[in-house]
């Protein structure tokens, strides 16, 4: 299927196979390995990028639905060479272990902040809810947040 | 010290990993890699007559299909004992057994030839517990091993039969505990690649010990270990879980890059991971236990079962953790233990973090709170009064007399900082006047041997390089899993070298560059690694200091102080670190040097279980508040007070973060985590069934830090990973008690657990197993897919017309439901339909199209106004993300029993339109579900938008949607209650609704009638009991899951209507 779509901020064109996902495309397309599949049925949020402002499984969105959309992925955090705050504040407070589902939880924070750049303990957890990590026990991620 | 040890110190891989830069092992692609793809058994338990692979070999694009007879070394593997096949040929023993191995030029070919394989079998009964393994008559499942008891460990102290004798009371008590999958995010991955260097093979994967991988490897390509190098790729978390599975796949990989000269790479779906992977072991323990009046125990019995599944893999050495530690951190005269581990045809269990413990810690932790009881002495009594303290000697004989003993420094803390004791008597206050919420706190306390112990080798390698420049090179014979050993050993380098941590650089460790580091477990990463590394850098430190010491003019070490990157002399004088680096250089020293730590001796006797097991101990105390929803069962944990020794920090952010995961960790295995395997057959296929604890379940957790240097570890350091999670589910266990006045014996403390005390789970019989797997995909995934996009909706209805599609639009179900689908699917894609997207509104009705997003809904103001119980279902369904996707009319049309949207949306009266090119036609919604899954749509129909009256009345609702944790939950049972009153407070109008009770969400008309006119007290919604109770069970009562709903369902109703009372 042909498919035109922006991707992190340039405009692109591909002739992708029917059978793969915004995920496959992201990694095996454009070698944007970043964004990681853990379960690949939307539950465990590894794959979320940022969809036209709203995060979103990339495991379970289909070609069709990427047509004309503007797609962010981890990649696209760090511009010229510079870490977003969320970022610095997700390696200053530990957010991190074994880093597997931190390109998902940084999309969907992401995504959160940029509509409520103050949220609250409830609206995090609101917006994380579908990022699962089984390292951190979450407490450094939501401290992460409420330090910007 | 304090350069940079004991500070909240940022990890190594920070960066990498916060750009999605690092490179974990399925990002890695090679030129000419081939994939590739495994057959599994279709029955956990059979004799394999025939395997054919034509059929799948002729798919064009397949490279290679590896059976048991291409192996050209050794067939099985194992840590003892060597009884894991690592491809089966005759026989299957679990549901993950792999019998034949494709590698293929596209991951799709591979997928698709390992579909077609061919296998005919005749099913062996299966052995499914271990009571049945123990049978007189049961079936050896290894017969070449003469019994299913793969191992007996006793432990003997003093005579616990003259101990019972002499007690005042004597109690006997089982506990049974569950699966549990290490569930880490990264699934398992392994790239093998030929290296015609030494004609041998090299490796990445998620390899939680890369020389035990190198080992399996070796063996079963027949090749010396030299001819083995496996890379310490980054690893998407472990927790014990990478190690036999994934080894078994890179010598299955490594066979196929062998025979296609080509690298091949392996990937597990999360279905075949939690398939294929072992677990926790299930315990069933026995306790007798004799103990005097005042609480002092004398004697103590113990027999255990461990389920070990097929294989015995870790069994030797997980079990005897519990052998040594099933007493807990209690001097106890009179002990006698029993382990043995048994043969099953389960999913084979063996190492996971805590590994042997968590068991026994919820068994003995458990049983001293229901003595406490007995006794009428607080938990915090039994416990300071059987405790360890210093110089006691343990079950195995052992004094502890080199450490400081600090259980009761660790317990003092977690209550004093816990506030427990006043917790304790307010909860109790509380309880007495609540009825549907009761709140609990619980403690439990252990100790627990660091590092291998007497159960291996103890040794480890850490090289340190330092450049003429200043900056440092370090390696490590162990493994970073995410834990931070990568950033612990750099800061102990640092510390010792006064170098900059920044100057610090830990290089992806390669078997071929480092010795055999033993493996990456036990907690022994930070005390055995970090004395390695501590070695090697103190031997460089040594020999800077000889070249330098004139230019300082000094005579000893001791007058320097190495910090920050420089070097200062107690005289005055000072230099640059990477100027002392550059002397040195200058002066031919060699700046690299070679750690290697030998853990202190320490000893065992096999035939009475006596003897120094660990050549030291941590201790830990956690405290555990929650409260319960009795009227479904479902726990809320509010708070953990974590206390734990860990000798000394050496990164307090990684410690913290250590305790924080091992309590989510800990709390999962007590609570939500219910690994469903029935008659061999995995249940909980994918995380949407197995459910680990969501952010939304993990309240405030308070780490203490408690420090007290141990002489044998690198500046003081001891263990922490494992002991964070060892206590939650004991802790749970006792805090449940408190809250309801009653003891539990198993977990996972399900809602059912809670509500019915038994494990509720749709019923199997053994010969579904087969059936229900033939015809699968092995590996769930798209394919055989098309698409139509019209652009109008006219256009849609025409494509309707024409062909069958099956329709999406946020795609959340179809895409998830077409990866197991085996026949071709025309999809046609309607999200963007600009007809069916918008929502409006007008003097009478809000109109929302058919593909308007569930976050659409949430947010519009009219439908907040207007229809707010609508906005709270939808808010509840799957996660944020799955909202910003998913379509109110996809939840409609896909007609599941659970589907949150319909409930409120027949209590709101709403109807719905379906267009085909032949005109359309209006149902109410209610109406338009027939059954589980089952509507009145015709496949050329299209719903295009639901029409909701505005309600003409100032309705007030209750809504409750039951799901077992705290967010994304396939929902349980839902209720909801819409009333009106009238000026006299009588109810005007009454809807109740209900969602996942029924095959269909629907309303209680008769009910509602019954209401209607009357004043809403607690005396009138206490009536509906019974003819509540008598409608549920004429629609479900024969169901296996009525015994729950049934019960629950008629408190959520009741607690809706309750929530609108004045």
């Amino acid at each position: 299927m042909k498919l035109n779509f922006k991707l992190n901020g340039e405009h692109v064109n591909i002739n992708v196979d029917n059978s793969k996902r915004l995920l496959d495309i992201l990694r095996e397309d454009y070698f944007l390995t970043g964004t990681k599949e853990g379960c690949g049925v939307g539950e465990c949020g590894a794959c979320t990028v940022i969809m036209n402002g709203n995060a979103v499984h990339s495991c379970i969105i289909l070609p069709p639905q990427i047509n004309g959309a503007e797609i962010e992925t981890v990649e696209y955090l760090e511009q010229n060479g510079e870490l977003s705050e969320l970022q610095e504040a997700f390696i200053k407070h530990g957010a991190i272990q074994c880093g597997f589902c931190t390109p998902g939880m940084l999309m969907s924070a992401t995504a959160l902040l940029r509509k409520n750049p103050e949220p609250n303990d409830d609206e995090i957890k609101e917006a994380l809810e579908g990022n699962l990590c089984r390292c951190t026990g979450y407490i450094p991620i939501i401290d992460s947040i409420k330090s910007l | 010290m304090g350069n940079v040890v004991g500070k909240k110190v940022p990890r190594i891989d920070g960066y990498e990993k916060v750009t999605g830069k690092a490179v974990y092992s399925d990002d890695i692609k090679i030129h000419g890699m081939l994939y590739a793809a495994q057959r599994y058994t279709d029955y956990p338990s059979a004799i394999i007559k025939k395997i054919d692979t034509s059929k799948a070999s002729a798919i064009p694009g397949v490279k290679r299909i590896i059976l048991q007879d291409d192996i050209p070394g050794q067939i099985t593997v194992g840590h003892v004992r060597e009884d894991q096949k690592i491809l089966v040929k005759d026989q299957a023993f679990y549901s993950g057994d792999v019998i034949a191995v494709v590698a293929a030029e596209t991951l799709e070919i591979a997928n698709k030839a390992a579909d077609s394989i061919e296998i005919e079998y005749e099913e062996l009964e299966g052995i499914f517990n271990v009571h049945d393994a123990l049978k007189d008559d049961a079936r050896l499942i290894h017969p070449e091993y003469k019994s299913n008891v793969v191992l007996h460990y006793p432990l003997r102290k003093g005579n616990v039969e003259k101990g019972f004798e002499d007690s005042d009371q004597v109690l006997e008590r089982e506990y049974n505990t569950g699966f549990h999958e290490h569930a880490y995010i990264e699934t398992e991955s392994a790239i093998a690649i030929p290296d015609p260097s030494c004609r041998g093979i090299k490796l990445h994967g998620s390899f939680q010990c890369p020389f035990t991988t190198r080992k399996f490897v070796a063996k079963c390509l027949d090749i010396k270990l030299n001819q083995v190098n496996v890379n310490g790729t980054l690893i998407g978390g472990s927790f014990g879980g990478k190690d036999d599975t994934v080894s078994a796949m890179a010598a299955r990989v490594s066979l196929l890059a062998k025979l296609t000269d080509r690298p091949v790479k392996l990937t597990l779906s999360r279905e075949n991971s939690i398939k294929e992977s072992y677990k926790r072991h299930p315990y069933c323990i026995k306790h007798k236990i004799g103990f005097n009046k005042n609480g002092k125990i004398q004697a103590l019995k113990i027999n255990i079962l461990a389920d070990s599944g097929a294989y015995s893999s870790m069994s030797f050495f997980v079990t005897w953790r519990s052998v040594v530690q099933a007493a807990g951190p209690y001097e106890i005269p009179n002990v006698h233990t029993d382990v043995r581990s048994i043969y099953t045809n389960n999913t084979y269990t063996a190492a996971f973090r805590g590994f042997g413990s968590p068991q026994i810690i919820y068994a003995q932790e458990s049983l001293m709170d229901e003595i406490a009881d007995i006794c009428n002495i607080t938990p915090y009594e039994i416990r300071k009064l059987n405790g360890f303290k210093q110089n006691s000697i343990t079950a195995s004989g052992q004094v502890l007399d080199k450490h400081t003993v600090s259980l009761n420094q660790v317990i003092d803390e977690a209550v004093k900082k816990s506030d427990y004791f006043k917790k304790v008597k307010n909860y109790k206050i509380k309880n007495s006047s609540s009825n549907r919420y009761k709140y609990g706190i619980g403690m439990a306390s252990s100790y627990r041997g660091c590092c291998l112990g007497a159960e291996g080798v103890d040794a480890t390698s850490a090289i340190v390089s330092v450049q003429l420049d200043g900056s440092v090179y370090l390696q490590a014979g162990l493994n970073e899993n995410g834990q931070g050993l990568r950033t612990t050993f750099g800061q102990i380098a640092a510390e010792v070298l006064g170098a900059k941590f920044e100057d610090i650089h830990f290089l992806e460790p390669q078997t071929a560059q480092i010795n055999d580091g033993g493996p990456t477990v036990a907690s022994r990463s930070t005390l055995m690694g970090g004395n390695a590394t501590l070695m090697a850098a103190q031997e460089i430190k040594e020999r800077i200091f000889n070249i330098i010491k004139t230019d300082l003019e000094v005579s000893t070490i001791d007058e320097l102080d190495w910090k920050d990157g420089f070097i200062y002399a107690s005289n005055g004088k000072s230099m640059p670190f990477k100027g002392a680096a550059f002397r040195a250089y200058q002066a031919g020293v060699n700046l690299s040097a070679y750690g290697w730590y030998k853990a202190p001796e320490v000893s065992w006797d096999e035939e009475t279980g006596q003897g120094n097991a660990y050549f030291t101990y941590v201790y830990g105390c956690q405290i555990i508040d929650l409260r319960i929803d009795t009227h479904t069962g479902k726990i809320e944990v509010e708070k953990v007070t974590a206390a734990h020794d860990v000798g000394k920090t050496i990164n307090r952010l990684g410690a913290e973060g250590q305790i924080y995961g091992g309590v989510a960790q800990g709390l999962g295995y007590g609570i939500w985590e219910h690994y469903n395997i029935q008659n061999g057959e995995l249940k909980s296929e994918n995380l949407d069934e197995y459910l680990i604890p969501t952010i939304k379940d993990i309240n405030k957790i308070e780490p203490i830090i408690i420090e007290n240097p141990d002489a044998d570890g690198p500046l003081g350091a001891k263990s922490l990973g494992e002991p964070t999670l060892e206590l939650g589910a004991a802790a749970v266990n006792n805090a449940v008690s408190n809250a309801l006045g009653k003891r539990f014996y198993e977990i996972p403390l399900t809602l059912e657990k809670i509500f019915l005390d038994k494990q509720l789970v749709k019923p199997s019989r053994a010969s579904e197993a087969g059936l229900s797997s033939s015809g699968k995909k092995q590996s769930p995934r798209l394919s055989n897919i098309t698409y139509t996009v019209p652009n109008n909706l006219n256009e849609a209805l025409k494509l309707l017309n024409d062909k069958k599609y099956t329709i999406f639009a946020g795609g959340t179900d179809v895409a998830i439901e077409l990866r197991k689908a085996t026949h071709k699917t025309d999809l046609l894609y309607v999200g963007n339909l600009k007809e069916i997207t918008s929502i409006e509104s007008n003097q009478n009705e809000i109109i929302i199209g058919a593909a308007a997003k569930y976050k659409d809904i949430i947010n519009n103001d009219k439908i907040k106004n207007f229809l707010p119980a609508l906005v709270e279902a939808c808010s509840t369904i799957g996660a944020k993300q799955t909202r910003n996707m998913g379509t109110i009319g996809g939840n409609i049309a896909n007609a599941a029993p659970c589907g949150d949207s319909i409930p409120p949306l027949i209590a709101y009266n709403a109807e719905l339109e379906l267009a085909s090119a032949k005109g359309t036609r209006r149902f109410k919604i209610e109406d338009f579900i027939t059954g589980s899954y089952r509507t009145h749509r015709e496949y050329e129909e299209l719903i295009t938008k639901i029409i909701i009256p505005k309600p003409s009345k100032r309705y007030k609702y209750g809504y409750i949607q039951l799901g077992r944790r705290g967010a994304v939950n396939i929902t349980r049972i839902s209720s909801l209650a819409l009333v009106s009153f009238d000026k006299n407070d009588k109810i005007e109008e009454c809807i109740l609704a209900h969602g996942a009770l029924f095959s269909k969400p629907g309303r209680f008309y008769y009910l509602e009638s019954l209401l209607i006119g009357q004043k809403l007290t607690e005396k009138l919604i206490n009536s509906i009991d019974e003819k509540l109770s008598e409608i549920i069970e004429q629609e479900i009562g024969g169901r296996w899951s009525s015994e729950y709903k049934k019960p629950a369902f008629i408190n959520i109703c009741k607690d809706t209507l309750k929530a609108l009372m004045k």
